[in-house]
């Protein structure tokens, strides 16, 4: 077995397909708990604390009353297992100790912002982008820059 | 025969120092490399003399008319590509210098040839995919933007646009290997740079990767001449290279073709991916592109082949369809043994534009008494009684090779590399009677990663990337 990196324990993308920290957000894609069709874009703004959660279609997710959803307590779960606590709490310029969380949603105390609707476009391209790597196919020739590249 | 049976390959000791027109080459690279983190649109007087002596040092060779008017042109604020490539070019070079001492050295030490290109007739001409040249355009653009702002003062906002560009270039088979090393390089950026604050630069790495880019992108890629071979591949040595959106599996080992003494080859296969598949799912993204290849690392077997291509650098290209594992286990031990101490000079090694310190892996095989280790993670080995380096930073966290393996281990194969300005050696097979190696667990994790995170992104692509065509 070959180890993950920071991952304290695999991330399942069953739930939660896509996260990343990119743009000043903490942003990713939540499936729909009961429309197997359906997923929902989400994402916390770093600094504000701005956040939202929306259909892909752009309709605001039902949860969102002023507060953040379950969809989003879930992003912030999943984006603290990729990432591990401190990088997102950095990133998202928290005021939380990194050594102190165990799971994301202790992190949703610290976040100060309120519901502030961008489209679901553009973090909805961000996932098709992800999804285009798994779908390059894999080659035999020579990489050797990939020497620069060891973890 | 090695000259010191008891003491494995002679003179690895003689590697403690390093050669001194090296260490003053790295020295002038590393006020260049202050340029690129200040940035080219700034240029102070201290900017402007380290160019001026780094123009100087090339006095006498083809580069030194070219980079005179690169550096004249950057002075007075002339930013076009083809300046910046000439400085990429002036570093690349430099590099490939220090390469060649560093290498001469090596080979001194081990008593063995240096390594050699084999001679192949030229490639037919081939035509550059159309899109190649404008992609390439776009690329040295980007790269121009970042050495004119200067690492210190990148903005998040002016890296993104990048990221359209990268898409067309991962798109485009013919620049894979501009799409590995880009999107390497992107990450790390994003990652490096989040939306505030000012994060510390590895300046070093990112002048590297930055030129490397810039090298690799001033004309389409043109093709490369092959030769077939066909014989057998016993495979003793591994290495992993990975960043968010690559996973590459190198593996190093004898060619035996009929009619001609066994040589060392590597070959390598890779695949592009996310962050979220690691661990088991590297199995599932390896398994397409090298079923077999993971197979008889797995079982410690030789593997037929006929009709691969094979790189004048010793590159083998894997095809699996030209693959075949053959069932009898083999003793790599003995097979390393037997063609790393006295190897040829046709070995692995890297083209004159590739070559640069941190490419260097000069294969090594060190018998049980040639050295000793200690502890769960040792960071050097005895050799004889003086310690040498362990590049343990290299090795990837798996079980595998855990390095606590070396202590009472009856062999061990290792790339000696140069990194930080001094030599180490990176275990790539320790013989503990049966060869451990990176990759031997990803034969059995191919069932486990069936239905896992590959499968769901893979199915979810399926769907999305087809609605939006």
């Amino acid at each position: 077995m070959i180890r993950p990196r920071v991952l304290p324990r695999a991330r399942k993308v069953q739930k939660v397909p896509f996260v990343e920290l990119y743009a000043g957000r903490l942003q990713g894609v939540v499936s729909s708990g009961s429309d197997q069709d359906r997923v929902y874009v989400s994402y916390f703004e770093a600094g504000s604390g701005n956040f939202y959660c929306s259909t892909n279609n752009n309709r605001p997710c039902g949860g969102l009353r002023g507060s953040p959803c379950k969809h989003l307590v879930e992003l912030l779960n999943e984006g603290v297992l990729q990432y591990g606590a401190a990088r997102v709490i950095a990133y998202l310029g928290l005021q939380a100790e990194p050594d102190k969380v165990k799971s994301g949603g202790e992190l949703l105390r610290h976040i100060k912002g309120g519901p502030h609707k961008v489209e679901a476009g553009m973090v909805f391209s961000r996932f098709l982008t992800y999804l285009q790597y798994v779908s390059v196919a894999p080659t035999g020739v020579p990489l050797p820059d990939m020497a620069w590249f060891v973890r | 025969m090695p000259l010191h049976p008891l003491h494995g390959p002679p003179g690895l000791l003689d590697l403690k120092s390093v050669p001194e027109p090296v260490t003053h080459t790295a020295g002038l690279l590393a006020q260049l490399d202050e340029v690129f983190e200040s940035g080219f649109g700034r240029l102070s007087s201290a900017n402007l003399q380290t160019l001026a002596s780094l123009a100087s040092s090339f006095a006498g060779t083809p580069l030194a008319e070219p980079l005179q008017a690169a550096i004249a042109g950057l002075g007075r604020s002339e930013f076009v590509d083809r300046h910046f490539a000439v400085i990429a070019a002036a570093r690349a070079a430099a590099h490939g210098a220090m390469h060649d001492a560093l290498v001469a050295q090596a080979c001194a030490a081990l008593s063995r040839p240096r390594p050699e290109l084999e001679v192949f007739a030229a490639a037919p001409a081939q035509e550059a995919p159309p899109r190649a040249a404008v992609l390439l355009e776009s690329v040295r653009q980007w790269l121009m933007e970042l050495a004119i702002a200067g690492f210190a003062n990148l903005e998040v906002g002016a890296l993104l646009p990048f990221q359209a560009t990268l898409d067309a270039i991962m798109a485009e088979p013919a620049l894979v290997r501009h799409a590995a090393l880009l999107s390497g390089f992107l990450d790390e950026l994003l990652t490096v740079f989040p939306a505030h604050g000012k994060p510390e630069v590895p300046r070093l790495r990112w002048v590297d990767l930055w030129a490397r880019s810039m090298v690799l992108s001033l004309a389409p890629p043109a093709p490369v001449a092959t030769r077939e071979v066909k014989g057998e591949l016993r495979v003793f040595a591994t290495d992993l290279r990975q960043h968010d959106h690559v996973v590459c599996l190198v593996a190093f080992g004898a060619l035996h073709e009929p009619g001609k003494p066994p040589r060392v080859v590597r070959t390598s296969v890779s695949a592009f991916k996310v962050d979220v598949l690691q661990g088991e799912d590297l199995a599932g993204l390896l398994n397409e592109v090298g079923g077999k290849l993971l197979e008889a690392i797995a079982g410690g077997q030789g593997l037929k082949i006929a009709g691969m291509l094979l790189h004048a650098t010793g590159d083998l290209v894997w095809q699996e369809s030209r693959a075949e594992v053959l069932p009898a286990k083999l003793k790599l031990a003995e097979e390393a043994a037997a063609v790393l101490t006295t190897p040829t000079a046709l070995r692995p090694s890297a083209r004159p534009e590739d070559r640069h310190p941190a490419v260097i892996e000069e294969l090594v095989w060190l018998p049980a008494e040639a050295y000793a280790a200690t502890g769960k993670e040792p960071r050097e080995v005895s050799l004889g009684g003086s310690p040498f380096p362990l590049a343990s930073e290299r090795v990837p966290v798996s079980d595998d090779l855990p390095l606590a393996e070396l202590a009472g281990s009856k062999g061990l194969v290792a790339l000696l590399r140069f990194d930080g300005g001094r030599w180490s050696l990176q275990p790539v097979m320790i013989d503990k009677g049966k060869p451990r190696m990176v990759g031997t667990s990803l034969q059995s994790a191919r069932a486990k990663a069936r239905g896992g995170n590959l499968a769901t992104l893979k199915e979810r692509a399926g769907k999305l990337l087809r609605k939006k065509s």
